[in-house]
């Protein structure tokens, strides 16, 4: 008798979102088995690798401003490279001039910014402030108008201002993303409160914030598996929405991606070791469940992308 | 300065002399008058507000009371120190509040019904009158030179062929009275008898036939009251009950700072007597009532929580508190009463319920017991909601019990204008769905004062549906009231303004003050979780929720399951025991059957460490949500909220001419 492969059948598949508007839209989610189980279910749309782009950097490190060379002072030129030449599915940008604590530059400012970049790629846009809860809620709402119908991805939505960003989202139909400190409980609670304010259930995306590999990935690993479980296995309505995992800014913070050749001659070549800690970050939180990983290098987006199609070939 | 200064307390009227320099607490405490004081004195919770009307101070500065407050002359008793003779007034919201709590008519409950006589009889077939102290009537023959057995041998043998009593040993006082006693009765004389358990004791004799005179006292040791009842062991009928604040409440309202103080110097023996103090004047008042002789009395069995038996009983109760909380005993044996400081009558003896754990004690196992869980087939989840939330679930086969700590929110503690369920506490409350205004209802139907368990419940529950606060417990600033408002200390909801309470200030509900009742709410339903995922069931499983202690008696039902404190289960289900711990001591005290049974049950119960379970901290997690971050498991919440929001909408949409408001 030949083998059969024993197979779990989930319950509860996760929405699919769309991301963009027109042309350049691109559904996520949809998945009805665990990451690339794809024996037992399927992915109807594969994991998205996100370009990470910021309309102000400071100093980067060497390996990060080598790669991106002259484009770093200006987001619109990243982007188009990061879409064009390393074949990113989608454009992050994170408005870092909003600072309150740096720049602090207007709302206004950087929405224009926001406008020039997506009009310059053919890919989803996601719109990422600081995480100041007061500066993202201006600011978004800001960015939400100026965008219109454009659906953008904008985010991140908190507890505490969740509420702000989430009504002019509504209003002109834009697409949040929810963050919560890494715990299942309270990432359903936020899309709860989100849908209770009129959100619909498909336009919201999980980030269950990340910890890089040697800062706590093991925690973000978990609670991406948990909520992926819980969406498929139990079928939990507010844990069915795509994981969004932001593994460049924290991988290429961790002292192992950033340190220099001098600072350890033991650790190796410092541009393989900050691509490695980045990527590897990634494929862990792809096998735990995450839909749309961001990523800064484009050597990490080439071999993010690489693992995927060899993960999708093996399933089937 | 002047070495002693003189402190007049009014409304009281008593006159304290202290070293000058020393804080008004502690004059208070001196002065034996009440001042309400939950820290300790450590300046914390700002309950202890006095108002000074002559002579100096010396002021600690304090957030908890506001510039105005201190211009109209309040101070913080823990926190200000009496530098001259002083008067001070005890204002209406730092009193105890008055003994009418124990005449609080108990509603008859809305939903789920209160166990009756006639379950009693379902739930405890076996139960009968049957004490395990008994007076035999012995009429002896005299001795003589061919009869010449000592006057005990003489007792041990009418003690056998009158009551087939075997080996009965003689307690020392009881021989030392023996040869007089028997002759001043012309050798007609009436022994009480013991059964411990662990043989026979002669305990008392008295002269001629007193079988008809005997009664038992059963008490609930409370950590807040004390509730006792004087039974007639003829029939089994109360002949008297009374109730009081326990008195070490001034020492601290919570087990734990009570083991506090109990480990300091002489702090047990203070909290022992103390609480003898008040268990004493309960007796006096239940024989006054009934109209008995002191000397009817055979025995005592209490219940209560493992902290309050150790400390009635004078047990070192330190490690109850510390890791991995351990207690003196579980087990107690039959002491003298007077051992503990009750001086009743000659062999008088007392009987403590036993526990099960450092926070699952004899008031439980007691509870147990009058619920008859232990007798039924029904899956049953029982619940004592206060400060600890104690619980069991199980049925004639197992019994897993757990504890967790729910903080004061309940009671009213760690809440702004929280307060006990006395005179002038808001015990219910509704809400307008359209214009947000508040309908309240006081304990005493008195001007407010502030805000009891049951009224706290309710506040949240009604403020849950008609979305005052979100699912998170926040408060929704844009709705179109003065009554929701940003303040100092964060949003806040009014619920009486200052001209309508019996204080002068406003009476509101802080958004920290949702936060410590959702903490607690959310402590009581993971340990509800915890308890059923340990045996692999759920919540839909549940025959029977029984529900005990006083503030269970208040709580209504659909407010409690509404904010996710209680499982969403059919009213039907629900049904409230009232002080079960005073009727499990109650049956203990009349059936020798019914105290076995209770050691049974404190022997069989499992109980489990909430602090070493790795699931706790997620169940709480989602508990922390209103009613809880499943809402599935909340379907009658769920079609309420739905109703209310239908109702706003067809509010909103109505022209305002046409609204109807109130």
């Amino acid at each position: 008798m030949a083998f059969n492969l024993p197979t779990e059948t989930a319950k509860g598949k996760v929405r699919e979102v769309e991301l963009g508007a027109g042309g350049k839209a691109k559904k996520e989610g949809g998945e009805n088995c665990l990451p690339f189980h794809l024996w037992e279910g399927q992915m109807p749309n594969r994991p998205m690798v996100a370009a990470e782009v910021s309309d102000e950097v400071g100093e980067f490190p060497a390996a990060l401003e080598k790669a991106l060379g002259d484009v770093k002072n200006d987001p619109v030129a990243w982007a188009k490279k990061a879409v064009g030449e390393w074949g990113a599915d989608a454009v992050f940008l994170l408005l870092t001039s909003t600072d309150p604590k740096a720049t602090d530059a207007p709302p206004e400012q950087a929405a224009d910014t926001v406008i020039k970049v997506e009009e310059a790629i053919d890919v989803p846009l996601i719109v990422y402030g600081t995480e100041d809860l007061e500066k993202d809620a201006e600011l978004m709402k800001v960015v939400a108008t100026k965008a219109e119908g454009k659906n953008l991805v904008m985010g991140p939505a908190k507890e505490e201002n969740f509420k702000r960003i989430g009504a002019p989202a509504i209003g002109y139909k834009q697409t949040v993303v929810g963050m919560t400190p890494i715990d299942v409980n309270l990432a359903k609670q936020l899309n709860i409160l989100l849908t209770n304010l009129g959100m619909e259930a498909d336009k919201l995306i999980i980030d269950p914030t990340t910890g890089a590999l040697g800062y706590g990935l093991e925690y973000t690993y978990s609670v991406m598996e948990r909520l992926k479980i819980a969406a498929l296995m139990q079928n939990d309505s507010m844990t069915q929405m795509p994981l969004l995992g932001n593994v460049g800014f924290q991988a290429w913070k961790t002292k192992e991606a950033k340190s220099s050749q001098e600072e350890y001659p033991e650790w190796g070549d410092p541009e393989k070791r900050g691509i490695m800690w980045e990527t590897i970050t990634a494929l862990a939180l792809l096998l735990a469940g995450a839909d749309i990983l961001v990523l800064r290098h484009p050597e990490s987006i080439r071999l993010t992308k690489k693992l995927i199609d060899d993960l999708c070939a093996v399933g089937v | 300065m002047k070495q002693t200064c003189r402190v007049l307390f009014l409304p009281d009227n008593r006159f304290v002399a202290v070293p000058c320099g020393e804080t008004i607490l502690q004059a208070a405490m001196d002065a034996d008058v009440h001042v309400n004081a939950s820290c300790g004195g450590s300046g914390s919770c700002g309950k202890c507000r006095v108002v000074i009307e002559e002579g100096e101070v010396e002021r600690e500065p304090n957030l908890k009371l506001a510039e105005g407050d201190i211009a109209r002359g309040y101070a913080l008793a823990c926190q200000t120190k009496v530098l001259s003779d002083l008067k001070v007034t005890i204002p209406l919201e730092s009193r105890i509040g008055d003994r009418r709590i124990f005449e609080r008519k108990e509603p008859e409950p809305a939903q789920g019904h209160l166990l009756s006589a006639a379950d009693w009889e379902e739930r405890l077939p076996e139960w009968k009158l049957d004490p395990p102290t008994r007076k035999v009537h012995l009429v002896l023959s005299e001795p003589t030179l061919d009869d010449n057995a000592s006057d005990a041998e003489r007792i041990k043998r009418g003690l056998a062929i009158e009551a087939g009593m075997r080996e009965v040993v003689i307690d020392y006082p009881v021989l030392q009275r023996v040869p007089n006693i028997i002759r001043q009765s012309d050798w007609d004389v009436t022994i009480t008898v013991l059964d411990s358990g662990q043989g026979l004791r002669a305990v008392r004799i008295e002269q001629g036939d007193t079988t008809r005179q005997q009664s038992a006292i059963a008490i609930d040791v409370g950590t807040t009251t004390i509730s006792a009842e004087l039974i007639d062991l003829e029939n089994g009928q109360i002949l008297s009950r009374a109730s009081d604040y326990n008195a070490q409440v001034a020492f601290g309202e919570d087990v734990i700072t009570r083991i506090i103080y109990a480990t300091r110097g002489t702090g047990l023996a203070k909290l022992q007597s103390v609480v003898v103090g008040t268990i004493w004047n309960l007796i006096k008042n239940l024989v006054e009532q009934a109209g008995i002789e002191y000397c009817n009395i055979t025995h005592l069995v209490i219940a209560g929580n493992t902290t309050m038996t150790h400390l009635l009983l004078g047990l070192n109760p330190k490690y109850i508190r510390e890791e991995p909380y351990i207690p003196s005993a579980t087990f107690f044996p039959w002491m003298k009463s007077s051992d503990v400081g009750l001086r009743i009558a000659p062999g008088v003896y007392i009987y403590a319920i036993p526990s099960v754990a450092s926070y699952v004690g004899g008031d439980i196992t007691a509870g147990i017991l009058a619920s008859g869980v232990f007798n039924s087939d029904k899956l049953t989840l029982y619940i004592d909601i206060g400060t600890n939330g104690e619980m069991v679930l199980g049925n004639k086969e197992w019994l897993l019990s757990c504890s967790c700590s729910a903080g004061p929110a309940f009671e009213g503690g760690g809440v702004k204008n929280g307060m006990r369920a006395t005179g002038g506490a808001i015990e219910q409350v509704r809400i307008n769905p359209i214009d947000y205004e508040p309908m309240i209802i006081t304990v005493g139907r008195r001007k407010p004062i502030g805000i009891c368990g049951s009224g706290l419940i309710d506040s949240l529950s009604e403020m849950f549906l008609t979305g005052i606060i979100n699912e998170k417990g926040k408060i929704n600033l844009d709705l179109p009231t003065d009554r929701v408002r940003a303040s100092e200390g964060g949003a806040e909801y009014v619920l009486v303004w200052a001209d309508d309470s019996a204080t002068r200030r406003n009476i509101v509900i802080t958004e920290v003050d949702i936060d410590n009742l959702m903490r607690a709410k959310a402590a009581v339903y993971a340990g509800i979780e915890i308890l059923l995922s340990s045996m692999d069931m759920d919540v839909s499983m549940i025959d029977e929720l029984l529900i005990a202690g006083a503030f269970g008696r208040y709580l209504e039902v659909d407010k409690a399951i509404a904010i996710g404190l209680l499982p969403d289960i059919g009213y039907d289900k629900i049904k409230f025991v009232g002080n079960g711990s005073l009727l499990g001591a109650h049956l203990s005290a009349v059936s020798r059957e019914m105290t076995d049974k209770v050691n049974k049950i404190a022997h069989q119960m499992t109980y489990l460490e909430l602090s070493m379970n790795p699931n706790f901290m997620d169940h709480y997690m989602s508990a922390l949500f209103f009613p809880h971050t499943n809402l599935d498991d909340f379907p009658s919440v769920k079609e309420r909220l739905e109703e209310y929001r239908a109702a706003q909408k067809m509010a909103a949409e109505m022209p305002p001419e046409k609204r109807e408001v109130g």
